[in-house]
């Protein structure tokens, strides 16, 4: 199968459809979901989706360590493989790999100085200019204020990269607005241009679209995640 | 006497270089009175810690090779593996790993959490092996035991609880506070042999009380009755040793000891607490293979004295005593005299004499039962056999990578060639990673094995202990070849010369295979092939493998599919299919799109923050792939895939690129597709040796 349709065909085209083309560059998104629902798969599946079309991808961890995270990446491209069927395997991740880089931080030592820093050293020495990272564990929209979210911000504008961040939501005791957004995350809205909850029911999790750039109505997707592989596919 | 199960502990002492281990060692062998002086590693006295057995280990003021030694300690009984603390020589330290229950990490308290400490907790984590941490070195100027409990949460992820703080650190550093006990302990006399238990001094009071409250907030997870104590404030120390030795046997919390081996302190203390916390071999499972079952299931092995015995050989040595095997029993009883089972080779051997060894003195003993690990005098075999009392049983198999790189070795005169050859013989066997052969092409004598400085250390022992004269060729990385997709075959082998004769057909696919060297199915339904040449047509393709037709490198990663045939009732034979096979392989095999593969290696590069620039520099000069960093308190980590072929003489340029700062461990990760400018060149020299018809 020529590989444009494959990607074509891919759940990660429909879910960019649905909100305006992707989330585009300079901006940021977040994944939201009760804890260990799978967040991190879920923006790791992007990841790969940005990876295979040959883009830059940087992880940020503050959770997991580099190991970890790359076992993570390593469980979805086979299962993802096994999925397209996908030829010349080794050589493909060899190149995904290559177009990846894992910067793990303690959480307590982790600051956005730290992070400008570490991809100047990244874009010196590698040439490595990411086009689409992932914050995981960072900012914490509980905690986090005004100036870091704004530095996050310019960072992205700087990288010219989309940034994907995360935020649990909890079971009960939390105060959502109307579309369903914690108030926590809400109260930076103003920097978030799409937000997506991972909705787990009984026996898989939805993805739904709560903001999609400044769109009034948003698209309801027929998209889930599958609870074995952890992939995006269709309902 | 035989040792009773529960009070055997079976244990590695594991560590980053120069974080003190060898001089731990032998405090420990002092205070249980296996010795009777002690010595530093770096042998200013000319004589040498003990447990480094090797000259070679004593200039260098590393341990090498794992040696086994057993002292007594409150009753108990210790079998300290002491596990060698360079990663080039991983499979050493996975075997220590495979017999020993549970492991002391030693870490320096000036340079805390370093990256080979990262890698050999990586490799205990394997093996599943409960950890006690001992922060070393509290004397040093730097010292700060509380940043390599808090690296040991946050670099390693363990759940690292403090059992003591120090009583005074760097030069005040003179004893250590037991939160258990909350008592402060000093160690007099000359050897510190002297424990003198004393109050609290009021200015650490409120320290200890705090410190207290997280380590009794750690243990009581694991322990109800803890629980409930701490709230009614009737909390006994048999209570937390009893929940914290649940957390350290769940792998769940590992407590931390400290001191100075050094400077005699503490080290009674971590004693207490391996008797206390580790555990004995009957809490730990093991299990073996039954070789004699079709399937070779996994059964536990029962560390009953009374059952049939299943022994480990772990360890060769040659040294003063001849030829002594170390062996770990799982279960039964060994005595003098006995004849054992050698389920590897098949062959009984005779028990003639059995020794424990304390460091480097031999005890003789008449037996030894389930739990122990003993040495066997002059019985012939390699590391990593089963003995049994003559059933086929194996432990599990332990993972033996295939070696990456090798050198040509020459000998200078006669009676070198004949040392080589018996050092050579010696090394295969102690050591499965470490392997030689002829070069097909020149004749030389090539030795392989898992890093240059794996080979270099061999190298150092045939000149020393084996007298010989020799030279060594530059390091040659071992190269393999596979095909990136599937393709069918249909072949005809056909010859008729007179006489009878030969003919065989085949048809099936080629496959590229993940995670395996080489599978082969039939299919064959409806005797198309008889069933009788089905065994010659898998030998016909396995033969084609050590020399792959695309660059003449061993062919792995192929799956071979036979699916329909055709034989002649006179002219068929085994000869004729394994001939179609190997012409099918040839065949088709260049339409595979076959690829080189090379060896690429795990590097991770650790140093001060500041030189993260350079780091990332070095290792993208190699094609290395920067993998991730991982950022520290002003120390980053930079874990890498770096080819293997660019990384001979990385040490010396990460040296003078980081001023001595920075330092890096690797380890074998896997083998990838090699870049096209590899590819044709290896072509190219597989093409020009074909062509002056050397194949």
């Amino acid at each position: 199968m020529p590989q444009r349709d494959v990607w074509e065909r891919s759940p990660v085209r429909v879910f960019e459809r649905a909100i305006a083309g992707g989330l585009g560059r300079g901006q940021i998104g977040v994944a939201l979901s009760r804890a260990g629902v799978g967040k991190t798969a879920f923006l790791i599946g992007l990841a790969l989706d940005a990876l295979l079309h040959g883009r830059k991808v940087l992880h940020i961890s503050t959770q997991e360590s580099v190991e970890a995270v790359r076992r993570f990446y390593d469980q979805l491209f086979n299962a993802l493989a096994d999925d397209l069927q996908l030829e010349d395997r080794a050589q493909k991740l060899l190149e995904l790999e290559r177009n990846r880089h894992i910067l793990a931080y303690n959480r307590k030592s982790f600051s956005l100085e730290k992070l400008e820093q570490s991809v100047g050293f990244l874009r010196q020495a590698a040439h490595f200019e990411p086009s689409f990272v992932i914050m995981d564990g960072t900012p914490r929209f509980e905690q986090t204020e005004e100036w870091e979210m704004q530095g996050v911000q310019r960072l992205a504008r700087e990288w010219d990269a989309e940034v994907w961040t995360s935020s649990l939501v909890h079971r009960e005791g939390q105060q959502c607005d109307g579309r369903g957004i914690p108030l926590e995350v809400t109260r930076f809205e103003a920097y978030v241009s799409v937000v997506v909850l991972l909705d787990s029911q009984a026996d898989h999790v939805r993805v739904r679209i709560l903001k999609d750039h400044d769109r009034r109505d948003v698209a309801d997707l027929r998209l889930e995640l599958d609870p074995s592989t952890l992939l995006l596919r269709w309902r | 006497m035989p040792r009773d199960i529960h009070k055997i502990r079976n244990l590695g002492i594991s560590a980053h270089i120069d974080s003190g281990k060898t001089t731990l060692t032998e405090r420990i062998l002092y205070y249980t009175k296996r010795i009777h002086a002690m010595h530093e590693v770096k042998g200013k006295d000319g004589v040498g810690a003990v447990m480094d057995s090797m000259e070679l280990e004593r200039e260098r003021g590393i341990t090498i090779q794992s040696a086994a030694t057993s002292c007594e300690w409150d009753g108990h009984h210790l079998n300290l593996i002491d596990t060698p603390g360079h990663v080039d020589f991983t499979i050493e330290v996975e075997r220590a790993l495979r017999v020993l229950d549970g492991a002391v990490l030693v870490l320096c308290a000036v340079a805390g959490v370093q990256s080979q400490s990262i890698t050999v907790d990586r490799q205990m984590r394997r093996y599943n092996v409960p950890r006690l941490a001992f922060v070393n070195k509290c004397d040093r100027s730097g010292a700060n035991p509380m940043r390599v409990t808090e690296q040991l949460r946050e670099k390693l992820r363990h759940n690292a609880v403090m059992l003591q703080i120090p009583l005074g650190l760097e030069a005040q550093h003179d004893g250590i506070i037991d939160l258990i006990r909350m008592r402060a302990c000093r160690f007099l006399g000359e050897h510190g042999e002297r424990m003198v238990w004393e109050e609290i001094p009021a200015p650490l009071r409120h320290e200890a009380e705090a410190r207290r409250e997280v380590m009794l907030d750690a243990a009581a997870i694991f322990s109800d009755e803890l629980t409930e104590a701490v709230l009614e404030d009737r909390v006994t120390e048999e209570m937390i040793w009893a929940a914290l030795r649940k957390g350290t046997l769940d792998r769940e919390i590992t407590p931390v000891f400290l001191g100075s081996a050094y400077k005699n302190r503490g080290v009674q203390l971590l004693l207490d607490g391996v008797v206390r916390l580790l555990p004995d071999p009957t809490e730990v499972v093991n299990e073996a293979r039954d070789l004699a079952d079709e399937d070779e299931r996994l059964f536990p092995l029962s560390n009953l004295a009374t059952d049939p015995l299943v022994a480990h050989a772990f360890k060769l040595e040659d040294g003063a005593y001849g030829q002594l095997t170390y062996v770990r029993l799982y279960q039964g009883k060994l005595e003098k005299g006995d004849t054992l089972f050698n389920s590897r080779t098949g062959k009984r051997v005779k028990v003639g004499r059995l020794g424990r060894m304390h460091s480097s003195q031999m005890e003789d003993i008449t037996e030894a039962e389930s739990g122990d690990i003993v040495a066997l005098f002059g019985v012939d075999c390699a590391s990593g056999d089963t003995f049994t009392g003559g059933k086929r049983i194996s432990l599990t198999s332990m993972h033996v990578p295939e070696p990456v790189v090798s050198l040509a070795v020459t000998a200078a005169d006669n009676k070198s060639e004949n040392n080589l050859a018996k050092a050579l013989q010696r090394f295969t066997k102690e050591d499965p990673t470490f392997r030689v052969e002829t070069d097909p092409e020149t004749g030389d004598t090539l030795i392989k094995g898992m890093g240059e400085l794996h080979l270099e250390v061999y190298l150092e022992r045939i000149r020393r202990e084996f007298g010989a004269v020799v030279e060594a060729g530059q390091p040659k990385v071992a190269y393999r070849e596979t095909i990136t997709r599937a393709v069918t075959f249909d072949y005809t082998h056909r010859k008729q010369t007179g006489g009878s004769g030969q003919y065989a057909k085949i048809q099936g696919r080629i496959e590229p295979l993940a995670g395996a060297d080489f599978e082969f199915k039939s299919l064959v339904t409806g005797g198309s092939i008889p069933t009788e040449y089905i065994p010659a047509c898998e030998k016909g393709f396995r033969a084609m493998l050590p020399r792959g037709p695309y660059v003449g490198y061993p062919v792995q990663g192929v799956k071979v599919l036979v699916e329909d045939g055709n034989f002649h009732p006179v002219d068929s034979s085994d000869m004729a299919f394994q001939a179609a096979a190997r012409g099918a392989f040839r065949q088709v095999y260049p339409q595979g799109r076959p690829i080189v593969l090379e060896p690429v290696m795990l590097v991770s590069v650790e140093g001060p923050s500041q030189y993260q620039g350079e780091i990332m520099g070095t290792l993208m000069q190699r094609r290395g792939i920067v993998v991730g960093t991982t950022e520290d308190e002003g120390f980053v980590r930079i874990d890498a895939d770096v080819p293997l072929a660019e990384m001979f003489g990385y040490a010396t340029v990460l040296r003078s690129g980081t001023q001595g700062k920075a330092e890096f461990t690797m380890e074998f990760a896997r083998y990838a597709p090699a870049p096209a400018a590899v590819c044709a060149e290896l072509e190219k020299r597989w093409a020009e040796k074909r062509a002056a018809g050397e194949h």
